[in-house]
């Protein structure tokens, strides 16, 4: 199994980065919320007070890069239904592959394109005058945790898209699953402000715990582990769901 | 005849529930080791499935089958291991150098000392200086060549080639027969090709399986299947109605088939059968006659009553031109 997840994992990750535009938005989106989103509030959050003692980009770098990995589960199922369609999925099966390992190709190869983005928002950040203070064991706290969550949606996305060969699924499930998932954690805002329902989800939300932990690492605030645990949590459970699901219902073509 | 590559026995395959499509209805072939043996048959008819029982992709629904002496549903693996597989759109990592699809060839069958048997392969087809340059860069048939070589890569015994030739000129055609006679002989492996082509299975194949409507018809080399048709084919298209009486009274004839105005007419002797149709039907009625002398084609259509493909539509000449006069006025 090690040969062919390596075989598959390598593939991913060239095709991904091989193609020009793939970097371009890979890299440029997460650098518009900074630059826009983050221009647009660094002003009302300073005078709101309820921000950290910091600007609003160091309060909002961990959340973006958090919410980013949400997004890369996308093209993880995009990357497996163009293999259906293109009948790629039967040259790999018509090998000793297995679809567990397919699927752990996919969700790894849609991880590790998250965790690019993650030296360049920390450069974007660091123009906008975010500091570091971060430990070296802060640092691997940090893109480990985002690395699990990213696991954890890649996993996710491709669970959900495993019956599927149509192109436009993956869009359709981004939609449904982004949007709530990312304004209903601390990703962007503290969820003290939310009504109780939306703090409820953003309580169970592991954007939420990703957010918090990269907080509390470049603010400086308490930092709790447990954040880091609950991510493992989260990314295990959904490998464990991917798995089975693609071994059952990963359609060939 | 040797030991068999591939054993299908009383295999069948339904898509979907029970009153799905019943692609393949209880099919048994022996595939001697080291054959070429071909599947002809028209489309839709249960080839293509066949082949994905066989691989692995599809599950069986009643019956059984090995390929290399492990059974294909319970031995998966095992059977992966052991086969190539070149599909009827050529299928490769377009954004990979050759040399890269065939580095993930030999990752897919998790094979340690590849690179000496790549480099070969790639000199047999005659692809060794384009080895780094993207596939997206190949032709059609430079790209069918390397889907070859990674089918042959791993040393399979068994390789499936599905319709390998549809939708190719004829200099890649007559390029793709050699070298799947010439892969047959030099790396020694088992070819089960499936193809609508006559001649292709005719020039290619030691032996044939006739398959229509999911059931095998008729098996044997291309020569036995010919003399099994001792007669000759004519086809016939009135403009009017015909009693089939007519024809079957005419001395010759063997059986007379029809569909509406359209008769096929199994005749001994053709030379012999025309004078004598002539004289007894009007010449007038006739808007098409043909005569066919036993092919794998003739075999076909007295077996099914069909052919394996639809005729071209600008087969009767009348009819072409009426349509060209058309398009002039």
């Amino acid at each position: 199994m090690r040969s062919q997840l390596w075989g598959l994992y390598v593939r991913e990750v060239l095709r991904t980065f091989r193609n020009p535009f793939v970097i371009l938005i890979t890299l440029v989106q997460p650098f518009m919320w900074l630059a826009f989103f983050g221009s647009s509030f660094n002003n009302l959050a300073a005078a709101s007070g309820k921000f950290g003692a910091g600007s609003y980009f160091g309060y909002l770098l961990p959340g973006v890069l958090s919410t980013s990995m949400l997004s890369v589960g996308m093209f993880g199922s995009m990357s497996t239904i163009q293999d259906k369609r293109f009948g790629f999925m039967k040259r790999i099966l018509i090998t000793p592959t297995s679809k567990e390992t397919i699927f752990l190709s996919k969700a790894l190869g849609s991880a590790t394109r998250g965790l690019v983005q993650v030296p360049v928002m920390i450069a974007a950040a660091v123009v906008f005058g975010v500091a570091f203070p971060l430990t070296p064991l802060e640092w691997v706290g940090w893109v480990f945790g985002l690395l699990l969550l990213a696991i954890g949606f890649s996993s996710l996305f491709l669970a959900i898209t495993a019956p599927s060969t149509d192109w436009q699924t993956p869009g359709v499930v981004s939609n449904f699953i982004t949007m709530p998932l990312m304004f209903a954690s601390a990703s962007l805002f503290p969820s003290t402000f939310f009504p109780s329902w939306m703090q409820a989800i953003s309580g169970v939300n592991p954007i939420t715990f990703s957010a918090t932990l990269g907080r509390s690492f470049l603010l400086g605030t308490s930092v709790d582990w447990w954040n880091l645990g609950y991510l493992a949590i989260f990314a295990g459970a959904m490998l464990s769901l991917g798995y089975i699901v693609s071994a059952r219902w990963l359609k060939v073509e | 005849m040797s030991a068999p590559a591939i054993v299908v026995n009383n295999l069948s395959k339904r898509y979907g529930n029970a009153h799905g499509v019943l692609a393949l209805d209880r099919v048994t072939l022996s595939i001697g080791a080291g054959t070429v043996f071909g599947l002809m048959g028209p489309n839709g008819a249960g080839k293509t499935t066949l082949i994905k029982v066989l691989t692995g992709i599809s599950d069986i629904t009643s019956g059984t089958a090995s390929v290399a002496g492990f059974e294909v549903q319970k031995e998966s693996l095992q059977v992966r291991a052991r086969i190539g597989w070149v599909a009827a759109e050529v299928i490769l990592d377009d954004d990979f150098s050759a040399w890269e699809n065939l580095w993930l060839q030999a990752r897919l069958q998790d094979l340690k000392d590849w690179e000496e048997r790549a480099t070969h392969l790639l000199q047999y087809f005659g692809l060794a200086d384009r080895k780094d340059d993207k596939v997206s860069h190949f032709s059609t048939g430079m790209r069918k060549k390397l889907e070859i070589a990674l089918a042959l890569l791993h040393q399979p015994l068994v390789i499936f080639m599905d319709e390998p030739t549809i939708g190719l000129d004829v200099a890649t055609r007559r390029m793709l027969w050699d070298i799947v006679t010439g892969i047959h002989k030099e790396f020694g492996v088992t070819v089960l090709l499936t193809t609508h082509y006559i001649e292709e299975a005719d020039a290619l194949c030691d032996r044939i399986a006739i398959i229509d409507e999911g059931r095998i018809i008729a098996e044997g080399t291309p020569s036995e299947l010919k003399s099994r048709v001792r007669a000759d084919i004519v086809q016939l298209e009135t403009s009017q109605p015909l009693e089939a009486t007519v024809l079957s009274r005419i001395p010759g004839v063997q059986e007379v088939r029809s569909q509406g105005n359209e008769w096929v007419i199994q005749v001994t002797a053709s030379d012999e059968f025309l004078p004598r149709l002539f004289a007894s039907v009007n010449t007038e009625a006739i808007r098409r006659i043909s005569v066919e002398k036993p092919s794998l084609e003739t075999v076909f259509l007295q077996l099914t009553g069909h052919r394996i493909a639809p005729e071209e539509p600008m087969h009767d000449i009348r009819k072409f031109y009426a349509q060209m006069r058309r398009a002039r006025s």
